[in-house]
């Protein structure tokens, strides 16, 4: 086992030394230092949270209107199901969800959410990609297509597009994009 | 019948347990009155081998299972699901409490701190201890009459943790003591490196500094369970950042004291000799992550550097002797262990280049090329046999059956290297106590200071009191065997300065022959029948001082 020994020439001034004195101002600054990097740490970590909470808005307002669009007296006409949309539709046309996007982001609450890492409203994309920055806080929605039994994975997930129809039940993903660009799942839910 | 010898006798009074610090005996007067009899079982602090230090022990670990219970409960996706478990938690955390308070409060007047005043009990309650105890519980008691705000009740139960006092303070007080009249280089020194002055805190220090290396390493591999990090990810950072502080300021104590340590004088050299030596290397590859995930994140993704925070467990193993007994025993194999490795690629590039020659023919798109054979002679070779690729020709069957084989021998081989030489190794270990017990039982007594050496050394080589008893009658038996029978000339010649002892005497004995006996009849015989060469008698005679 080591030992200590008395062998330094400053055993006779026991109070601190310059030496000392120096190094403990240098270890506050190393404890304020990795406060304040722990701090930025904490601020990047509550954007995602509030990344995730927009995302999670998204499910609950999905989900609840999953619920009810096959009503006929759905409170949301636009994103109503059961109304299949022609082969060539446009995204604004009854029936595909770029029609109930545009509903949604007109009328509902989920028009005011703010992307925190850029402070505009957060977009939908095809996918997050860490090396593109620009995808920080991004809403990934994903349809997830049942596959045949007996196939290696249950279900192929695509991003939900404008042209997309909704008339039938769905089985959607929702993501966010975090700080480094990874997907963070929020849900999957029925729409 | 045979008399007993001072060995024996010395052998009936040695009490290896107590020399170990095991099973200290505890003796407390059974007819003792209830009070002082209790008192004396569960808190008097000088009473070895009493309940008193376990008792400590587990009210501390108590305190931080209710910190931890505390930290969760702010997690609505933990609390809720589990409100039961941390109310019942909270319920016996608090009984615990309790009934340590009262207990205290009886036993009071026979507290050396309370016995003398005129109301030991009255100067219970009112001492600080007592009222950080009474303000632990209160809250609890309190809200059964008064409603109380959730989160004033949590804020006042966090004052739970101020019961850590009990057994901060008077170890910061032995600290004070063990280091009067040193410098606070010392001192910091005393508290981070294992010295005669570090006492109770510096053992504190090391459990906290594993307890938080354990923490953030818990941390990192939850953070991995995606369902896990979505909840508690804020907690994680916060716990991530703490622990970087924490081992930060560790690095730079050691840093700093390490001069303090023999072998590490010098205020720069030192310092880069401390900086390079392994553990403390670890140390610093336990923070590197989070300052360079930090700085560098804008540049490139730095996410892979997380994993590297598990080194973090590494700083768990500089309390390990074993670690060390067996690095120093592949330092040392390690020429050996190269050979045995050389031979391993030689028959792995082997086989990969027979697998590839006899394989590509009949599955191109398995055995490509000798690159990726390689992989396919490495599971066959290591006995894996994972079978996603297989040979199917008759010859590359043949083949693989054989190096199949040959492959369980050669990859056993560094195996049974290393468990031999760590068996070596540990042999050597007990041979130098050995050694040292020898040394310490020449005057026939263990002193206090080696006695604290005996007991060291068996912590170390994780000895049993029966080991360490079997170990001291073989010295004592064996410094018997000295004193009748004289070393034999082998074991005189390997210590130099026991062969000059050994040279002199002999030379005492050939002068004092040469005064008993009678010169002229030595000489006569001698010279009769040339029994000594002439070069002999020159020698005598030059030893006698005739020359």
């Amino acid at each position: 086992m080591a030992s200590s020994t008395d062998h330094t020439s400053e055993s006779q001034h026991l109070g601190p030394s310059t030496a000392d004195k120096l190094f403990m101002f240098f270890l506050l600054l190393v404890v304020i230092a990795v406060t304040l990097l722990g701090v930025v740490n904490y601020k990047e970590a509550l954007k995602t949270e509030a990344s995730k909470s927009n995302g999670e808005a998204w499910v609950a307002w999905l989900t609840e209107t999953g619920t009810t669009r096959f009503e006929a007296d759905t409170q949301h006409p636009a994103c109503k199901g059961g109304v299949k949309p022609a082969a060539d539709a446009k995204a604004t046309d009854a029936g595909t969800w770029g029609a109930c996007l545009a509903h949604i982001l007109a009328t509902t609450d989920l028009k005011d959410q703010i992307n925190p890492f850029f402070d505009k409203t957060p977009h939908f994309v095809a996918a997050c990609v860490p090396s593109d920055r620009t995808l920080m806080g991004a809403i990934l929605l994903e349809d997830l297509m049942p596959t045949p039994p007996g196939s290696a994975t249950p279900f192929v997930a695509s991003q939900l597009v404008e042209t997309d129809a909704i008339d039938y039940k769905m089985q959607l993903r929702l993501s966010v994009c975090d700080k480094g660009g990874y997907a963070i799942k929020v849900a999957e839910f029925e729409f | 019948m045979q008399t007993p010898t001072k060995q024996d006798k010395f052998l009936e009074d040695l009490d290896v347990k107590a020399i170990l610090g095991q099973d200290q005996e505890v003796h407390i007067d059974r007819n003792l009155p209830m009070r002082k009899w209790l008192y004396s079982w569960l808190l008097d602090p000088h009473i070895p081998g009493n309940f008193q230090k376990d008792l400590d022990k587990w009210i501390s670990y108590l305190i931080i299972g209710n910190l931890f219970s505390l930290m969760f409960e702010h997690v609505p996706a933990v609390y809720e699901p589990y409100k039961t478990w941390f109310e019942c938690f909270d319920i016996f955390s608090v009984a615990v409490f309790t009934i340590e308070y009262v207990l205290r409060f009886y036993l009071a007047p026979e507290d050396e701190e309370f016995k003398t005043r005129k109301n030991a009990r009255l100067g219970f309650v009112t001492s600080p201890f007592a009222i950080i105890d009474f303000l632990a519980v209160a809250p609890f008691y309190l809200q059964a009459f008064i409603p109380i705000d959730l989160r004033i009740l949590r804020l006042l139960r966090l004052l739970r943790i101020m019961k850590l006092f009990r057994v901060l303070i008077p170890a910061i007080a032995e600290f004070k003591e063990l280091n009067k009249g040193r410098t606070f280089r010392q001192k910091v020194h005393a508290l981070v490196f294992p010295s005669n002055h570090g006492g109770t805190m510096q053992h504190i220090f090391e459990v906290f500094i594993g307890v938080w290396v354990i923490l953030s390493v818990m941390a990192v591999i939850l953070e991995s369970v995606k369902s896990i990090n979505y909840i508690l990810h804020l907690q994680f950072v916060i716990l991530d950042a703490v622990a970087v502080a924490i081992f930060t300021v560790e690095y730079c104590m050691r840093i700093y004291s390490c001069v303090e340590e023999p072998g590490y004088k010098g205020a720069f050299l030192g310092r880069l000799r401390q900086a390079k030596n392994p553990s403390t290397f670890i140390d610093f590859l336990a923070i590197l992550p989070f300052f360079l995930e930090v700085f560098l994140h804008h540049l490139i993704d730095l996410r892979f550097l997380r994993v590297f925070r598990l080194a973090r467990l590494l700083k768990l193993t500089r309390g390990s002797d074993a670690t060390a007994v067996l690095v120093k025993v592949v330092v040392r194999e390690w020429p050996v262990m190269g050979a045995a490795t050389f031979i391993m690629m030689l028959l792995l590039v082997l086989t990969a280049s027979l697998g590839y020659l006899f394989e590509y023919d009949a599955q191109p798109e398995k055995f490509e090329n000798i690159p990726t054979s390689i992989y396919w002679a490495v599971i066959t070779l290591a006995s894996v046999g994972y079978g996603d690729i297989s040979p199917v020709t008759p010859m590359g069957r043949a083949m693989t059956s054989v190096l199949a084989l040959l492959g369980i021998g050669i990859f056993a081989i560094p195996a049974a290297l290393l468990a031999s030489a760590f068996s070596d190794e540990l042999v050597k270990e007990r041979d130098q106590l050995k050694a040292n017990l020898f040394a310490i039982l020449k005057d026939g007594h263990i002193s206090e200071a080696e006695a604290a050496i005996i007991r060291a050394e068996a912590k170390r080589l994780h000895l049993t009191v029966e080991e360490v008893n079997k170990l001291i009658e073989v010295v004592v038996k064996e410094h018997e065997l000295e004193e009748r029978n004289p070393l034999p000339i082998h074991k005189i010649a390997e210590n130099p300065a026991l062969a000059v002892e050994h040279y002199k005497a002999l030379l005492g004995q050939i002068r004092q022959l040469g005064v008993q006996t009678n010169e002229a009849q030595f000489e006569a015989a001698a010279q009769q029948g040339a029994r000594l060469s002439s070069n002999e008698l020159d020698l005598w005679h030059k030893i006698q001082g005739k020359a």
